[in-house]
C-alpha cells in the first residue's frame, strides 16, 4: 500500500505529466476540428505537417546552429503556408465531399512520409534541447523543458482565442462552422476562409512540431503518433467543435497519464480507442458536438 | 454478349491464369500471383463496403482473425484444413455481425473513424495477449494447408488456391450486385429515404453486406497465413484498409472489375520495388493523387469510356 505523501506525490506527477501532453494533444486537434469543422475534410496528413516544422528545426535549428525560438517560429510560419497551399493545390475539389477528401488526405500523408524518408533516411535524429535541468516544486521534480514547452503552448493557445474570438477572420471562421450558406449571406468568402482554416491548423501542428522536435526524436513516421491523439481528442469532444477540441485534449491526457503510470501505455493506448468507439456509438457527435 | 458466352470466356481466362505458372516456371511471378489472388479478394470485399457507402478500416482487423484463427484452430485444435479455413472465416463474420448490429447505424467518416479504433484495439489484443496470439512476434510454425490428406507445399499451389478464391469471390461479387438484392444494396447509398419508402429495412441489407464482405476478407487472411507460415500482428493494421481503398480507387469503384485491375496494378508494385520501398510508397501516394484529381472514376471507368467510343465510331 501506498503512504499518503507518496500517493499525493503520484497524483501530481501524473497531473504534470497529462497536462504536458494535453497542451501539444490541444495543439494538433485544433487545427484539426477547424479543418474539419470548415471543409468537412479529415486531414490525415494532419500528423506530416507537424513532421515538416521537426525536420524544418532540425535542419535550421540543429544542422545551421540558428536560434531555436526564431526557428520555432519560422516552422509554424512556414507548415502553415505549406498547409494553406495544400488546401488550393489537391483538396478545393474535395471540400464538403467526406470520403473522398478523406481518402486525399491519405494519399497526402503517404507522399510527405515518403519523402521525408528518402530526405533524411530511416534513423532517429535528434537536436540539441534549448532548456534543460528539473525544477523541485515540493518533493515533485519538473522537467524544465516539459514545462518550458507547456507555457509556450499555452501561451500559442490564447493567442488563437483571441484570434478566433476578436478578430473579423476568427468570426467568419466560427460562422462557417456554424453554417457555412448563412455565413456566406453575411458576406463570408469560403475561397478565403478555406486556405485560412488550412493555414491556421498547419501554424498549430507546426508550431507542435517544432517545439516537441528537441523533446522526442525526429523521423519520417513521428506524425503518425501525434495525429492518432489528435484523431482521439477531437472525436472525444466532437469533430469541429473548438471547445470540444480543448475539453478533449486534457481528458485524453489525464486519462493516459492515469493508465501508463498504474499499468503500461499499451493498456492506456487501448483504453482511449475504446473510448472512442463507445462515444462514437452513444453520441458519435462527441462531448461537445452538435 | 450473350450470358453463356460471357461464361465461357470467363472460365477460359481463369483456365489459362491457372495454367500460366507452370508455363513461366518462375516462382517470383507465381509469388506476386498469390498475392494478387489474395489482394483482388480483399478488394472485392473493400469493394462491397463502399458500394454500401461506408468505408471500413477495421478489415485489416478481419483480415488478421482469419490469419491467426485458421492458424490457430489447426495448431491448438489440431482441425483440419478446410474446417479451420472455413471455420476462421465464420468466426469473423460473426464478429462482424455481432459488431454490426451497432457498428452499421454510424454513418459517413464517424463509421470510418469508428472502424478505425476497432481495428486498432484488435491488433492491440494481438499484441497484449501473448498466451494465445503469441504478442509483437506473432504465430510461426503455421501449417501447411492440405486438401483430403494431400498437403500443398509448392507455391503453384498456393497460386491455385488464390485463384480459385479470387474467381469465386469476383463471381459472387458480380452476381450480387446484378440480382435484385444487389440493386437494392446499391440503393441504400444513392437514396436510402426512397428505398425506405418501399418498405425495405435498410440495416438488415447494410449487416448482410458488412457480414458477407468480412467472410471474403477472413477467407483471404486464413490463406495468407497458411501462406506466409509467420502471423504477426503488424500485418493487420491501418496499412490494409488503406491499401484496398487505393486499389479500389485506382482501378474504380463502380466495377468489381475495378477492385481486379487496381490489385493488378498496385500489388505488384512492393514486389518488383522491395530494395527501394520508399520510392514504391512515393509513387503510390502521387499515383492516388493524380487518380483523385484527374481519373475520380478509376482505370476501369476510363478503359470503358475507349472502348464504348471506339464501338460508337466503328457503329
Amino acid at each position: 500500500m501506498l503512504e499518503r505523501p507518496e500517493l499525493f506525490e503520484l497524483a501530481i506527477k501524473i497531473v504534470i505529466n497529462g497536462l504536458t501532453s494535453s497542451l501539444v494533444y490541444i495543439l494538433m486537434a485544433l487545427g484539426f476540428t477547424l479543418i474539419f469543422g470548415i471543409m468537412r475534410i479529415v486531414n490525415f496528413a494532419h500528423g506530416e505537417l507537424y513532421m515538416i516544422a521537426a525536420f524544418l528545426v532540425y535542419v535550421l535549428a540543429g544542422s545551421l546552429g540558428w536560434n531555436y525560438y526564431l526557428v520555432v517560429i519560422l516552422a509554424a510560419v512556414t507548415v502553415g503556408l505549406f498547409g494553406a497551399a495544400l488546401e488550393r493545390v489537391l483538396f478545393r475539389p474535395f471540400i464538403g465531399r467526406e470520403l473522398n477528401g478523406m481518402i486525399m488526405a491519405l494519399a497526402v500523408s503517404i507522399t510527405l512520409q515518403a519523402a521525408a524518408f528518402i530526405l533524411f533516411g530511416p534513423e532517429d535524429h535528434s537536436v540539441e534541447r534549448p532548456v534543460s535541468g528539473v525544477i523541485q516544486m515540493g518533493t515533485v521534480m519538473v522537467p524544465r523543458d516539459r514545462l518550458a514547452v507547456g507555457l509556450i503552448a499555452l501561451f500559442i493557445l490564447g493567442l488563437f482565442y483571441l484570434f478566433m474570438r476578436y478578430t473579423k477572420a476568427g468570426l467568419a471562421m466560427r460562422a462557417v462552422v456554424q453554417d457555412e450558406e448563412i455565413a456566406s449571406i453575411h458576406g463570408v468568402r469560403p475561397r478565403i476562409i478555406y486556405p485560412l482554416a488550412f493555414g491556421l491548423g498547419g501554424v498549430l501542428a507546426g508550431f507542435a512540431g517544432a517545439l516537441m522536435a528537441p523533446i522526442y526524436t525526429i523521423y519520417p513516421y513521428m506524425g503518425a503518433q501525434p495525429m492518432l491523439k489528435a484523431f482521439i481528442v477531437v472525436i472525444l469532444g466532437g469533430l469541429g467543435s473548438i471547445p470540444g477540441a480543448v475539453l478533449g485534449g486534457v481528458v485524453l491526457g489525464l486519462a493516459e497519464s492515469v493508465f501508463a503510470t498504474l499499468i503500461n501505455s499499451t493498456v492506456a493506448t487501448m483504453v482511449s480507442f475504446a473510448i472512442v468507439v463507445v462515444i462514437l456509438l452513444i453520441k458519435p457527435t462527441g462531448l461537445l458536438g452538435r | 454478349m450473350k450470358p453463356s458466352q460471357s461464361l465461357i470466356s470467363y472460365l477460359l481466362l481463369i483456365a489459362a491464369l491457372a495454367v500460366l505458372p507452370f508455363l513461366l516456371r518462375n516462382p517470383f511471378l507465381t509469388h506476386i500471383g498469390v498475392m494478387i489472388g489474395l489482394y483482388t479478394t480483399l478488394a472485392l470485399s473493400m469493394n462491397l463496403m463502399l458500394r454500401i457507402g461506408q468505408i471500413s478500416f477495421a478489415h485489416g482487423a478481419f483480415f488478421g482473425l482469419g490469419a491467426y484463427g485458421s492458424a490457430l484452430f489447426m495448431m491448438r485444435l489440431g482441425l483440419p484444413f478446410p474446417v479451420a479455413f472455413v471455420g476462421a472465416a465464420l468466426g469473423v463474420t460473426l464478429l462482424a455481425w455481432l459488431v454490426g448490429q451497432v457498428f452499421l447505424r454510424i454513418r459517413g467518416v464517424y463509421f470510418v473513424l469508428l472502424t478505425f479504433a476497432f481495428g486498432e484495439i484488435i491488433v492491440l489484443v494481438f499484441i497484449e495477449w501473448v498466451s494465445l496470439f503469441g504478442g509483437s512476434n506473432g504465430l510461426s510454425g503455421v501449417p501447411r494447408p492440405s486438401w483430403f490428406g494431400h498437403e500443398i507445399q509448392s507455391r503453384d499451389g498456393f497460386y491455385l488456391m488464390a485463384l480459385a478464391l479470387a474467381a469465386l469471390a469476383f463471381a459472387s461479387v458480380r452476381a450480387l450486385y446484378r440480382s435484385e438484392l444487389g440493386a437494392v444494396i446499391t440503393s441504400l447509398d444513392e437514396n436510402e429515404a426512397l428505398t425506405c419508402s418501399l418498405g425495405i429495412n435498410p440495416r438488415q441489407y447494410r449487416l448482410l453486406t458488412f457480414c458477407f464482405s468480412s467472410f471474403l476478407a477472413g477467407l483471404s487472411g486464413a490463406l495468407y497465413g497458411h501462406y506466409m507460415t509467420v502471423v504477426t500482428p503488424e500485418d493487420y493494421g491501418f496499412w490494409v484498409p488503406v491499401n484496398l481503398v487505393v486499389i479500389n480507387v485506382i482501378g474504380g469503384i463502380a466495377n468489381p472489375i475495378g477492385a481486379v485491375l487496381g490489385a493488378l496494378l498496385i500489388v505488384p508494385l512492393p514486389e518488383f520495388l522491395r530494395d527501394a520501398k520508399q520510392y514504391q510508397i512515393l509513387l503510390y501516394g502521387i499515383l492516388l493523387i493524380v487518380f483523385l484529381l484527374f481519373m475520380p472514376d478509376g482505370l476501369y471507368a476510363t478503359i470503358d469510356r475507349v472502348r464504348r467510343r471506339r464501338k460508337g465510331r466503328a457503329a
